[in-house]
């Protein structure tokens, strides 16, 4: 029986409407002016062209379109004239090098191809920030920034460099005749040919003077350290051989002062019976603190009274006189006590990290260090950290004579005072003449009346002093793309100091002062891009220690803890943007921060409970996105930030909210511009060292603000996606027991008993036991999460950047993904407690803790051996390797996505567009959409077209490349000669990448070990890639 | 083939000596073999001398005119002992070309010498018969011209068809006479049966068959053959001959192709690379079939392009400071798609292919063009058939007992390690 159900397109037709009627009995919904086009016969006969015109035009242009793309192009293929010796075409030269942009240093080895540097990869012979961070890994691509400035600037036009260096020259001449002041303005530098030059200067200009800052200012700190050591220096951490680390608001992971410590801390996070604990209070959900064992949150101005209060408790213990300390409630006095208890145990190998910049927490946790007897161990003083060095006294300083109108002529080199010291921009134009070095015309050097464009550190020499004795040298690895000149050369000009270029300067400088003519160790250093002094200068020597302790009696530390108004504000900075110097790079705009796993974009972060008391939602819309409400935040100081989003984040301190840095530049460039808002602008004085601010007042404004998260799911719901454990479980159970083991895999009942997944199954195996099998082990307790695998993995593969709008559309193309869970208050055995029922339990179970745990868990094409994506292809574009890998034909696939949809892991990327050649629509991509930006490109990888599926690889273009060197070489492969780009960059050493069917190697070991476990192993896939349990360390 | 002739027979350099020979001074016959100072003058001397022209050194068509055969011989051996015995003319010599070493060459014996000596009073031309009989492998292969018999044979085939028609239809003609049926000729036999089959069902079907079938394969293979080139033969910048250089003089293909052993590029040679030899050898010996100097005794455009590319003055025999390089623009031949990643060291270094399996008897062609297709299928093809040089490769040690277990005896093949997966060239 046929039911005669009706349908109707909308209301008015249900209501039958006289004009629905009639319109529905019109096949169009007005008449086609066919009679008035074709009455028109005046104009019709007039025209020369007849219909059989047409016709033959037509046809002749169909076939002549048709005949043309018929015919080849014919290609050039163009050799050298005079081939470099050392370069063959084809196969990639390394360099070692450095990078330093004031923040963020590393030792890398760049890999260029043709003369194109491609990747910046870690120098393994570093011993010290032989590390790239995600940052570092991205800096590449700066260099083909096609909205670098690229040719001097004299008053907004462009000009010569005699002209501009005439003009210079002239304004300097005349403030020293005037008796003005000349000054160089910088962040930190701590190359000693700079410095020396700087001397030189200061040598034959009275009334020059150099003043450096840091972008988030670390005044206090250094001041703290000159108290104790009479050296204005930052200590070096040595984490490696601490058992507990206790972070006090300080987000070491993500920078410590500029020294990298995640490679120490990671290796020390595999679990041991000596595996290092680490304890974390902070305000703000850092990535240091989503590492920690336990998390405590605080307020900012919360973090001098924990200190002081774990100072007390040791001094207590130690002997020590107490200091005044603000009083902390009940429980926090628990908790201090206990962390002070377990610091005690670890004396002389535990370390206490204070965060922010300001004198009084780092006073305090120096004094703790030196109590427990750190000093020498953990905590270095000799090798003093030389990469955070600015003075802010010193900026205020050159603030006041700014005003005064003493400055004849200010220079800033490579800084961006407008943006960073939003305060400060009104007064460069107080100075007789701004003069700017920059890379891009920024918010600074716009100001300036002569711009010099400086080098992309990749084209310039200079050398680092980044510890004591400690030396990096930074070679260039391509000619200057455009006409800029190293800012070494352009000071030597203005002062007329016998124009010398940076290579000259820098080599006399190393030639004569430390190796005596020995042009033999000046090819040594470039060539290893390090030298360590420590054997010629004799092995350093702790310094004299100042009593610090004398000056701890006259700190004044207050809490307004409680009882104060409003909310309080820290600032901080993103694993991703840092500063914001490298704002402009769009891999780093992309990378997904790795807790709120939002994108292109900074917001305040809030605690779920702060959000509701003031009316501030996350709503998620119906295409799976993230809206939020956007509010106005006003300071104590009277500072305005207007129309700033938030995100609610689990783990934020109630009270407190966070907001990044490195966000809302306004003159970085087509991709930087306009992404967030300006942090820098909410600080002020004190707030400059401490990083945070009181007496915060926020108002909800109209409007949403729409977020790009590639991952809204904050919880596990339950499952052991991440499997994890404790460190007592780990050493005292056995990882299988029955089913009651920590590592146990799950058991299917079938009629030949209980089987395992890989066991009960219906497919033929592949047979992996002859030739290479290579597999990927990821050790989430050693994980961090910090990105820099996701950036190695865009620069290695030509991954495509796609733009917010694409990402908030769940487009986003990462290979490489770090997938964040929250812990939820709900459980199954909770559930059991309080008899909460399932449907309730499950929805409970979508909400994270106020302060949960998180675990980080990256992942990639799983290049499972029993894949379910190659059952479905229609055209076999994805299909299976003897050496364990799954491939991807591009040029096969035809776009069905069926792949996709069977994929348990959710890893493969569809090319929506094109991404490439495109520039209409993905400007921002220039890594591919320009002709400059291209050459960061692969050449050994396919660039992607629309409408086919890619995903990774395991880097199959560098287990070829190594294979073919043994054959070459006619030699085994050796272990670790093959390695994925992540693997690379992944300093922690959480991801071992290796031929498992080679018994000796890493990777065998690791699929050996009792922590292993396959991701979805009930699913039966049988992966190549395998993870190992996160232990967390209970104590 | 002009530089083939030349090396034959070299009637200008036969004049020249033909009219100096009665004006020599004190000119002496030297007794030696010239075919073998030929050889001899090629390996150790051509580098810096030439007969007719001054070079790095001296022209030395004329030596034995000049210098006595002792002195020659004691100053070949080792210049710097004859000048260190204080010989006033081999220290003039060595003033005038400005201190110029000349290599000591104490390997050569005296009759080796004598060789040389003689090769340079003939120019070689007593040795052109040797050439010919094929002693030093520039010999002319002048092939007879291919008989072709098969029109004549067709021609034939036909005639003797139409007789034994025509007899045929006389024999049915006769017996129908005979038994009083009318007779038929031929062309109404043939309008009957050629009607016959047209209109039979069975006929048409077949033809629709037939015809359908053949278009459908044209069709498949015409689609086939989009994107294939082979047989792609541009036209370079510089009519460069892989013919002289890899045929007949036999220069290594690495000499030039030097990256082919250790990168996925083989690598087009660099132009300072051409200058290695072409600093010495301007072209302007070059022969055409007729045996005349191609470019009249001058330059050859050719190797000219070089220089223009590089910046030599060849008069002064120096590069040219601050001159603008200009690349030499080739056109590519062998294009393999994006998408396909292909490795010359793989095949090359490891699998020890020679060049010439893909790229076709390059040492016989004036101009390269594209000898094999470049499909996936041949390449697949390739694969298959194969076998892997496993012996005295480390990097194949442990592996190939494990292959041997696995396959049996039978040939380790490319597929057998995997040369088959899209992986491994699609990435």
């Amino acid at each position: 029986m046929a039911e005669t159900k009706k349908y109707w397109k909308g209301l008015e037709e249900l209501s039958g409407s006289a004009a629905v009627q009639a319109l529905r009995e019109n096949e169009f919904a007005s008449e086609l002016p066919v009679d008035r086009f074709l009455s028109d016969d005046k104009n019709l006969n007039s025209s020369s062209t007849s219909r059989r015109d047409f016709l033959k035009f037509l046809g002749f242009s169909t076939a002549a379109a048709a005949l043309a793309a018929c015919e080849a192009p014919v290609v050039e293929s163009i050799p050298y004239v005079v081939k470099p010796d050392n370069l063959v075409p084809g196969i990639p030269s390394y360099y070692a090098s450095t990078y330093f942009d004031g923040s963020d240093f590393a030792s890398i080895l760049v890999k260029t191809r043709e003369g194109r540097p491609i990747k910046v990869d870690p120098n393994p012979q570093a011993l010290i920030n032989g590390s790239t961070n995600a940052r570092v890994q991205a800096s590449v691509l700066s260099l083909y920034d096609t909205q670098r400035l690229k040719r001097p600037v004299v008053g907004g036009a462009e000009t010569t460099w005699n002209a501009l260096d005439g003009k210079v020259s002239e304004a300097i001449r005349s403030a020293t005749a005037s008796g003005k002041s000349v000054v160089l303005l910088s962040s930190t530098v701590n190359s000693p040919s700079y410095l020396a030059m700087i001397e030189q200067i200061r040598g034959s200009y009275a009334n020059f003077r150099h003043v450096s800052y840091d972008a988030l200012s670390v005044s206090g700190k250094l001041d703290a350290c000159e108290k104790f050591t009479g050296l204005r220096a930052l200590p070096v951490y040595s984490i490696g051989d601490a058992n507990l680390v206790v972070g006090v608001d300080a987000d070491f992971l993500n920078e410590a002062n500029g020294q990298s410590l995640s490679g120490e801390y990671g290796k020390r996070r595999k679990p041991s019976a000596s595996m290092l604990r680490h304890v974390q209070f902070e305000s703000v959900m850092s990535l240091t603190g989503a590492n920690a064992d336990k998390r405590y949150r605080i307020l900012p101005s919360q973090r001098p009274a924990v200190l002081a209060g774990i100072y007390n408790a040791i001094a207590a213990k130690a002997g020590q006189e107490r200091i005044n300390a603000p009083t902390l409630d009940g429980d926090w006095n628990k908790v201090v006590a206990k962390t002070a208890d377990e610091l005690w145990i670890h004396r002389s190998s535990s370390l206490v990290l204070a965060g922010g910049g300001d004198y009084e927490s780092e006073m305090l946790a120096l004094g703790i260090n030196q109590m427990l007897g750190n000093f020498g161990k953990t905590v270095v003083l000799k090798y003093r950290n030389r990469l955070r060095t600015g003075d802010e006294t010193a900026l205020q300083g050159l603030a006041n004579d700014l005003k005064s109108g003493s400055v004849g002529v200010l220079i800033l080199d490579r800084c961006n005072p407008a943006y960073d010291r939003p305060a400060m921009a009104e007064l460069l134009s107080k100075a007789g003449m701004l003069v700017g070095i920059s890379n891009h015309l920024d918010e600074s050097a716009s100001l300036a009346t002569a711009v010099a464009p400086s080098h992309h550190y990749l084209e310039d020499w200079a050398d680092h002093q980044p510890f004591e004795g400690y030396f990096a040298m930074q070679q260039p690895v391509i000619r200057p793309l455009f006409d800029s000149r190293s800012s070494m050369e352009s000071i030597d000009r203005w002062f007329g100091l016998g124009s010398k270029s940076a290579l000259q300067r820098v080599k006399d400088h190393w030639i004569s002062t430390q190796f005596a003519g020995d042009s033999e160790a000046w090819n040594r250093f470039v060539h290893d891009g390090l030298y360590i002094a420590f054997d010629s200068i004799g092995q350093l020597s702790e310094p004299a220690l100042v009593d610090g302790m004398a000056s701890m009696k006259e700190l004044s530390l207050s809490s307004n803890s409680a009882g104060a108004k409003g909310l309080e504000l820290s600032v901080y900075s993103k694993a991703g943007m840092g500063t914001g110097r490298l704002a402009n790079n769009p891999w780093l705009q992309e990378l997904p921060d790795p807790i709120s796993r939002a994108s292109w974009d900074n917001y305040l972060t809030m605690s779920a409970s702060d959000a509701k008391e003031l009316g501030i939602e996350n709503t998620t819309q119906s295409n799976g996105a993230l809206n939020g409400t956007r509010v106005n935040i006003k300071t104590a100081e009277g500072q305005v930030l207007e129309s700033v989003p938030v995100l609610i984040q689990p783990g934020q301190a109630k009270g407190s909210v966070g907001l990044a840095i490195g966000y809302g530049r306004t003159k970085a460039g087509k991709v930087g511009d306009g992404v967030g808002v300006n942090a820098f602008a909410l600080l002020s004085g004190s707030s400059l060292n401490k990083h945070f601010m009181s007496g915060l007042s926020i108002e909800p404004v109209e409007g949403e603000h729409e977020f790009a998260c590639v991952q809204l799911h904050h919880t596990m719901m339950g499952r052991d996606i991440v499997r994890e454990t404790t460190l007592s479980d780990f050493l005292n159970r056995p990882a299988v027991d029955g089913g009651s083991g920590w590592n146990e895999r799950t058991q299917f009942e079938t009629y030949a008993g209980p089987l395992t997944a890989d066991k009960a199954n219906l497919w033929k195996d592949f047979d992996h036991s002859t030739g290479h099998f290579w597999n990927l082990s990821i050790d989430l307790s050693s994980c961090i999460g910090c990105g820099a695998c996701v950036v190695a993995c865009h620069a290695e593969n030509n991954v495509p950047v796609v733009g917010k709008e694409e990402v908030r559309k769940s487009r986003d193309m990462h290979w490489l993904r770090i997938d964040r869970y929250f812990s939820s208050d709900m459980n199954e055995s909770v559930a059991e407690e309080e008899g909460v029922s399932a449907i309730d339990m499950f929805r409970q179970m979508e909400d994270p803790s106020e302060n949960p745990q998180v675990v980080f868990q990256p992942v990639m094409c799983q290049h499972c051996n029993h894949a379910p994506c190659e059952t479905v292809c229609p055209v076999a574009a994805t299909s299976h390797s003897a050496e364990g890998l799954n491939h991807m034909a591009y040029n096969r696939c035809i776009g069905t996505r069926y792949c996709a949809n069977n994929c348990p892991y959710k890893v493969r990327r569809f090319n929506w567009f094109l991404y490439h050649e495109n520039q209409e629509q993905f400007d921002i991509n220039y890594a591919m959409n320009d002709d400059l930006g291209r050459m960061v490109l692969n050449p050994d990888v396919t660039v992607r077209s629309r409408g086919v599926m890619e995903k990774c690889s395991m880097c199959v273009q560098r287990t070829q490349y190594a294979k073919l060197e043994a054959k070459k070489a006619g030699r085994p492969l050796r272990d670790g000669e093959a390695n994925t780009a992540c693997a690379q960059a992944c300093d922690t050493g959480a991801l071992v990448f290796g031929d498992a069917n080679d018994p000796q190697s890493k990777i065998a070991l690791a699929k050996k070990d009792d922590r292993m476990y396959y991701l979805l192993d009930e699913v039966g896939t049988q992966p190549s890639v395998f993870y190992q349990v996160k232990v967390r360390n209970n104590a | 083939m002009n530089l083939r002739l030349s090396l034959r027979f070299q009637p200008i350099r036969v004049l020249i000596f033909a009219l100096l020979a009665p004006l020599a001074v004190w000119g002496y016959e030297v007794q030696g073999d010239d075919a073998n100072g030929k050889t001899l003058f090629n390996a150790n001397c051509a580098s810096c001398h030439k007969l007719d022209k001054k070079l790095v050194g001296p022209a030395l068509g004329d030596v034995t005119e000049r210098r006595t055969e002792e002195w020659l011989i004691s100053w070949i051996k080792d210049n710097a002992a004859l000048r260190a015995t204080g010989d006033a003319d081999a220290n003039a010599l060595f003033k005038e070309y400005n201190g110029l070493v000349m290599a000591a060459f104490p390997q050569l014996s005296d009759q080796d010498i004598k060789d040389i000596l003689k090769y340079t009073q003939t120019g070689g031309a007593a040795a052109a018969p040797v050439a010919t009989q094929g002693g030093d492998g520039a010999v002319a292969l002048v092939a007879e011209p291919k008989k072709d018999y098969s029109p004549m044979v067709l021609g034939g085939l036909l005639v003797l068809l139409v007789l034994l028609i025509a007899l045929l239809v006389k024999v049915k003609n006769t017996l129908k006479a005979v038994r009083g049926e009318p007779t038929t000729d031929l062309l109404s036999d043939a309008s009957y049966w050629t009607r016959a089959v047209v209109r039979s069902q069975k006929f048409i079907v077949l033809a629709t068959v037939v015809v359908s079938v053949f278009t459908l394969k044209e069709l498949y293979y015409g689609l086939m053959s989009i994107g294939v080139n082979e047989a792609y033969q541009p036209e370079q910048p510089i009519a460069f001959s892989h013919k002289v250089h890899a045929g007949i003089n036999k220069v290594d293909c690495n000499y030039c192709h030097s990256s082919a052993r250790v990168s996925k590029h083989s690598g087009i040679p660099s132009t300072n690379v051409c200058m290695n030899c072409h600093m010495y050898i301007d072209g302007s010996e070059i022969k055409n079939d007729a045996g005349e100097l191609k470019y009249a005794g001058e330059r050859s455009p050719e190797i000219a392009k070089i220089y223009a590319s590089v910046g030599w003055n060849p008069e002064e025999g120096k590069y040219i400071p601050d001159y603008e390089q200009k690349p030499v623009r080739w056109v590519r031949i062998h294009n393999l798609p994006d998408l396909a990643y292909f490795n010359h060291a793989q095949h090359v270094t490891a699998g020890q292919i020679e060049c010439q399996t893909c790229h076709g008897p390059i040492e016989e062609m004036e101009e390269v063009y594209q000898y094999s297709p470049l499909t996936m299928g041949w390449c697949i093809n390739c694969h298959r058939e194969t076998e892997v040089k496993t012996e005295s490769n480390g990097y194949y040690a442990g592996l190939h007992d494990q292959l041997k277990a696995k396959h049996g005896d039978g040939p380790i093949t490319v597929e057998a390690i995997g040369g088959l997966e899209c992986g491994k060239c699609h990435y």
